[in-house]
């Protein structure tokens, strides 16, 4: 189910990162556009971390457990025990907010997204905000890394990328019965030099126009971070098979670009926690968000019948303890 | 615009691209089977399948091809020994999902299991892959094969139970065969409920044969015959799947195959049971036909010395990706088992031949820490709950059923090379099982080490502890084989086929004539010498019974064919089993320096407590504690039948499908003939290289090889170097592209040259990781990281390679196009940096264990003359 194609464009201010120009990016300088629009491809993008209304779908904060951890690998527990000894009940996973998800550490994330499972591959159009890696210090772990090497002469500004994605993207639309994806763009004139003359397909999405890019496969796969279950992949290394492929700009996604692959995994119907990869290393997390699947699937997900369309597993998962 | 460029740049060096260094130190090993979702094992009659008209019709079965050889080779085995035998031969125990998907996504490394196992190339398996054909399977439309075409059976061979199988290739509802499993007695000294509550045995997952003894098929429900006809035109064939994109090395993915796109689901998943690399062919009753062997050709135990595993696990990689270059070297009959959990130690090892077992050495009183079987756990005890981390555990549902966890001192085996698997004989063929992949997802994937991961606080920057607790708790395929292990190691115990076949009952076959063991030392003498077998067993017992000898001292008066009235076999198991510093034996020493057995790594639960706290080696070069840098002294029993020597199969003639070819498409050789007079030790001259034996596993051309190696064992000086070489360059370019509408172009990054003609070995046990990290450590923290290499070198050493590790961050930020040049440069200025960043440095793959070259060429041909008899 998704909206019908049109092909026009009319911004909407009231949107939340919609309607923005790209803040820091030369005009003419196409390449590094299409650099930055393909390292955010990945997880859609949208800035609903600034979207008040949005929070206010939610309230109360959830009560989930984490195992204690370090900072060392070597010090993270074994997702296995951290499910069995810290099942996250259903009526938490319900309290989840895209805010909650942004406000946690990495570890924490990480803890987070193993205690889920696929749930079923998704239909219909995403809102998504991008949750950068945050290490222990609090800040972006990306600064702590590359903060460390800049007596190498180094020097990494990852909110440089975070404005641009919040700028040009949207979210994601899920065609499931296609098993495709295609991502949101909301102001496709900052795209435009990179992407050439021709039509764009387009939908409207709660009454706003969204041009629809990058499109990506959708199967059941490996989690690239949990094993012990299958992951709903996004994936763009073959692209250019599907129908509406176009070379410029979603090369830029594929196996011969960024080698881009997303995982996501549902907190509830409609709100899904996802991580996106570049040629298999790990970048930056994701949250996607409908409300009106949230919505319908809520009764359903508080008595636990909503199921995993993926491999789930052999162990045994307690969610709706407590 | 600078600025943006730098801080791409920086993102792409410091994550992505240097993240590829890690590529040069990747290897794999082995793994484990669970359907997907909507297939599942289903313990009941057969669904009934609805009628499709994209699938094949199903043959009937009835046919001369069938199970009944298999069968009738259990004969005589005892209830247990023949369940035991069976799970050897079928059980995947899950591992299918490993090898279908775990493995291609995750690990990152593709099959081409279509290439390996395709039916039309059974006649030409053995000489491609070392794989042992079964002789209950059959080519489809061959003349009395219940199969016409290849499209009925996906490309596949036709073997025994396909005619159920195939019908729920797309479908859910398969009733595995292990269903049927017909389990023996539990043993009556186990705790009652250990007796009535064994794992459904359905979750052996046997699946049916795909042709290769070992390797085993599922049916897979997700599969959608509708894009399998899409990608490859029809249903019998994979060459759409398996093909390469592009022939255009100007495009970023013309080393890609269709293979890596994991929304293709294939017809079947593919599991391999212990059989795989285990089954061949027996000594003393080889086939006419090594392609077309027969049951009683066959023996589950000892040992495949042809099987190209490391070339099966990457045979979906283009020989020149860095995967293949760096991981395909082992020679055939070798398996590199660390290298999926990687621990960046070149190390590929021979497959043990399992022979007379129940002669081979224990240790008594060693202390291991492991799980016992229990009716109930102790008031008090920490669980009885689900906790991995428990001490004592209960499965829920099966009454009477715990497990307890302590140390206690028990007699037990060294199993690996090095000593590891040290916990008992039955933890040991359990850890076979995660070896071919069993539970992988559930138990030990979260553990392993992740090659692109760079930061080491992530998790699998590097290896953590698998824990037996989480995985006997989480995964039903791990009960299912931990309640039967008893019925394998019956079957290592008393099955005819894992009895050492002597070199005078297969010449007796061979001639299907008398022929005695007199015969064989006329024989013998003709060749060696006159008293050449009595000579040599004098030679034998001055220079080599002290470790390859089960016995006693001393051994002048040892019987070394003295026959165990208990067992019915040779009372000496022809070796100790007792670790030697590698120092002493001077062999290949990167085996030893095997990690994955030390506390906190993946393996570590799976040695004991005498392991862990063995004696540092003095004189090692690299890393080398916690139990690192050990051989076992191995069993010399039927030497006649299993060369090339050594751990590593390196010293005797280097063996080859094909005749070595290197036109011919399917010879997997590869020269390893060094000329070690030259600097870096450069691939010898071809016209100087020995040429290779081309497989024959007949009773002569074993004798042939036998002696061949013999005398390059006992003649070092004369042995012709050999260390695994890349064969063609590896280009690695490093960083995103882009494309402009006419061509690709890259954004930022740098192109990683490793020339042909590096050492594989040293590449691949290259630690980049901490190499990487210590390059911020030396430019931020210099005092402190100077400090730290002082810990491990002497301060002078530390000093050099401190100030050196600077330089080499500047030289690499300044032009990251000569990375390789830079780390090679600094090596030759500065060795300790090998010493600290390399796993092993160890390059002349055949060298050591010098034993008895200083005995005169007559002693050495009596030695030659007297092992051939045992």
């Amino acid at each position: 189910m998704h909206a019908p194609l049109r092909q026009e464009h009319t911004p909407d201010p009231m949107c939340c990162g919609c309607g923005l120009r790209p803040r820091r990016i030369t005009k003419g300088n196409d390449v590094l556009r299409l650099a930055i629009v393909a390292l955010l491809l990945l997880p859609a993008v949208l800035g609903l971390s600034g979207c008040e209304r949005i929070q206010g779908w939610f309230a109360g904060k959830p009560d989930i457990a984490f195992a204690p951890y370090g900072d060392t690998y070597a010090s993270k527990p074994d997702f296995a025990q951290v499910e069995y000894e810290h099942p996250i009940p259903l009526k938490e996973l319900a309290k989840v907010t895209p805010k909650y998800l942004a406000g946690l550490e990495q570890e924490q994330l990480d803890q987070l997204y193993a205690r889920l499972g696929s749930g079923p591959i998704p239909n219909g159009a995403f809102d998504g905000e991008i949750v950068f890696p945050r290490g222990s210090s609090g800040k972006l772990r990306a600064a702590e890394i590359i903060g460390g090497l800049k007596g190498l002469g180094v020097n990494f500004k990852g909110n440089l990328l975070e404005t641009a994605g919040e700028t040009l993207w949207k979210g994601k639309v899920f065609y499931r019965d296609q098993k495709v994806l295609r991502n949101r763009i909301q102001d496709l004139t900052a795209l435009r030099p990179v992407i050439g003359p021709g039509d764009i397909p387009k939908i409207d999405v709660d009454g706003k126009d969204a041009w629809l890019l990058f499109p990506a496969k959708l199967y059941c796969g490996q989690s690239l971070i949990d094993s012990r279950r299958e992951s709903i992949i996004i994936d763009y290394a073959f692209t250019d098979e599907l129908h509406g492929y176009r070379e410029r700009p979603d090369f830029l996604a594929g196996r011969r670009g960024l080698k881009v692959r997303d995982e996501i995994r549902m907190v509830r119907p409609g709100l899904y926690l996802g991580r996106a990869y570049m040629d298999h290393a790990f970048i930056l997390n994701f949250v996607l968000y409908n409300k009106d699947l949230d919505q319908a699937g809520r009764a359903e997900f508080e008595i636990g019948q909503v199921k995993d369309d993926c491999w789930s597993g052999t162990q045994t998962r307690v969610v709706a303890s407590r | 615009m600078k600025k943006l460029k730098k801080s791409i740049w920086i993102g792409i060096f410091s994550v992505s691209s240097l993240a590829l260094l890690a590529w040069l130190a990747q290897q794999p090993e082995t793994a484990r089977a669970i359907l997907p979702p909507a297939s599942g094992m289903v313990p009941s009659t057969p669904a009934a399948v609805a009628a499709d008209p994209l699938s094949p019709a199903m043959p009937d079965a009835a046919s001369s091809y069938g199970d009944a050889g298999f069968r009738e080779a259990e004969a005589g085995l005892s209830p247990s020994a023949r369940s035991g035998r069976e799970i050897w031969f079928k059980a995947t125990a899950g591992n299918a999902r490993f090898h279908t998907y775990t493995f291609q996504q995750r690990v990152t490394a593709l099959i081409d299991w279509y290439g390996v196992l395709r039916g039309d190339a059974r006649d030409t398996r053995f000489k491609t892959w070392g794989l042992i054909n079964d002789p209950g399977c059959c080519k489809p439309g061959a003349d009395g094969c219940p199969a016409k075409s290849y499209d009925e059976t996906y490309g596949f061979d036709w073997c025994p139970g396909d005619e159920a199988l195939l019908k729920f290739v797309g479908k859910p509802g398969y009733r595995d065969p292990a269903c049927d499993f017909k389990d023996a007695s539990a043993a009556a000294s186990d705790p009652d409920g250990h007796q009535t509550g064994r794992e459904d045995s359905c979750n052996l997952a046997f699946g049916t044969s795909t042709g290769a003894l070992g390797f085993r098929k599922f049916p897979n429900p997700r599969f959608d015959a509708a894009v399998w006809k899409q990608v490859n035109g029809r249903l019998g064939t994979w060459e759409g799947y398996n093909r390469k994109l592009s022939n255009d090395p100007a495009r970023a993915d013309h080393k890609v195959r269709k293979l890596a796109d994991a929304s293709v689901e294939p017809p079947f998943l593919i599991g391999t049971a212990c059989a795989s690399c285990h089954v061949a062919f027996n000594p003393a009753k080889p086939p006419a036909d090594p392609e077309h062997p027969k049951w009683e050709n066959l023996s589950g135990l000892v040992g495949n010395q042809y099987i190209r595993v490391s070339e099966i696990l990457i045979s979906g990689m283009p020989h020149d990706d860095l995967l293949w270059q760096i991981f395909a070297h082992a020679r055939p009959g070798t398996s590199d088992t660390s290298a999926i959990p990687n621990d960046q130690v070149n190390n590929a090892g021979t497959i043990n031949a399992l022979i007379n077992t129940a002669q081979r050495p224990t240790f008594a009183g060693e202390n291991v820490n492991r799980w016992r079987k229990v009716a109930a756990c102790p008031a008090g005890a920490k669980g009885p709950d689900q906790s991995a981390g428990a001490a004592c555990w209960c499965e829920p549902g099966k009454p009477g059923k715990c497990w307890e966890k302590s140390v206690k001192a028990e007699t037990v085996h060294h199993i690996l090379k090095g000593g590891g698997d040290s916990i008992g004989a039955l933890g040991a063929i359990q850890r076979v099982y995660f070896n071919i992949g069993s539970c992988a997802e559930q138990c030990w994937v979260n553990h392993l080490t992740d090659l692109r991961q760079l930061d080491p606080q992530a998790r699998n920057f590097g290896q953590t502890p698998f824990d037996i607790g989480q995985c006997r708790r989480d995964c039903p395929n791990f009960r299912a084989i931990e309640d039967r292990l008893p019925n394998l190691l019956d079957f290592f115990l008393t099955a005819p086929e894992g009895q050492a076949r002597d070199l005078v009952e297969a010449r007796a076959n061979q001639r299907q004539a008398a022929y005695a063991a007199t015969d064989l030392v006329r024989d013998l003498e003709s060749h060696f010498g006159k008293d050449s077998v009595s000579r040599g067993q004098q030679v034998f017992v001055a220079n080599c019974a002290r470790c390859h000898s089960s016995g006693k001292p001393p051994f002048e008066t040892v019987d070394f064919r003295a026959i165990d009235s208990k067992s019915g076999l040779r009372a000496d198991w022809l070796g100790n089993d007792v670790p030697t510093p590698v120092t002493e034996i001077g062999t290949y020493r990167c085996r030893s320096l095997h990690s994955n057995h030390l506390r906190g790594h993946v393996w570590e639960q799976f040695a004991n407590e005498e392991y862990h706290a063995r004696k540092t080696v003095a004189g090692i070069l690299e890393p080398h504690d916690g139990g690192r840098g050990y051989y076992r002294n191995v069993s010399l029993l039927n030497l006649w039948a299993h060369a090339p020597f050594l751990h590593n199969n390196s010293v005797g003639p280097e063996l080859c499908g094909w005749g070595g070819d290197k036109a011919n498409p399917y010879e997997l050789y590869r020269s390893s003939y060094v000329d070690t007079t030259k600097p870096g030790n450069p691939p010898l001259a071809k016209d100087k290289q020995p040429a290779c034996w081309q497989y024959d596993p007949s009773v002569e051309g074993r004798f042939k090889l036998y002696v061949a190696s013999m005398q390059d064992l006992l003649n070092p000086a004369k042995r012709t170097p050999k260390a695994t070489k890349v064969d063609q360059d590896i280009v690695l370019d490093i960083g995103p592209r882009i494309f402009d509408g006419k061509e690709e172009k890259r954004l930022v990054g740098f192109t990683v040259r490793v020339p042909a003609g590096a050492t594989a070995g040293n590449v691949g046990n290259f630690r980049h990781k901490d190499f990487i990290v210590d390059l911020v450590r030396a430019k931020l923290k210099p005092k402190e990281f100077e400090a730290r290499l002082a810990t491990v070198l002497p301060a002078s050493d530390a000093k050099k390679l401190a100030a050196e590790m600077q330089e080499i961050g500047k030289a690499i930020v300044s032009d990251p196009d000569r990375l390789v040049e830079v780390v090679k440069e600094a090596r030759a200025r500065t060795p300790a940096l090998w010493q600290v960043y390399s796993s092993c440095s160890a390059e002349i793959e055949n060298d050591g264990h010098r034993f008895g070259e200083d005995l005169s060429d007559a002693d050495k041909n009596a030695l030659i003359a007297f092992l051939a008899t045992l």
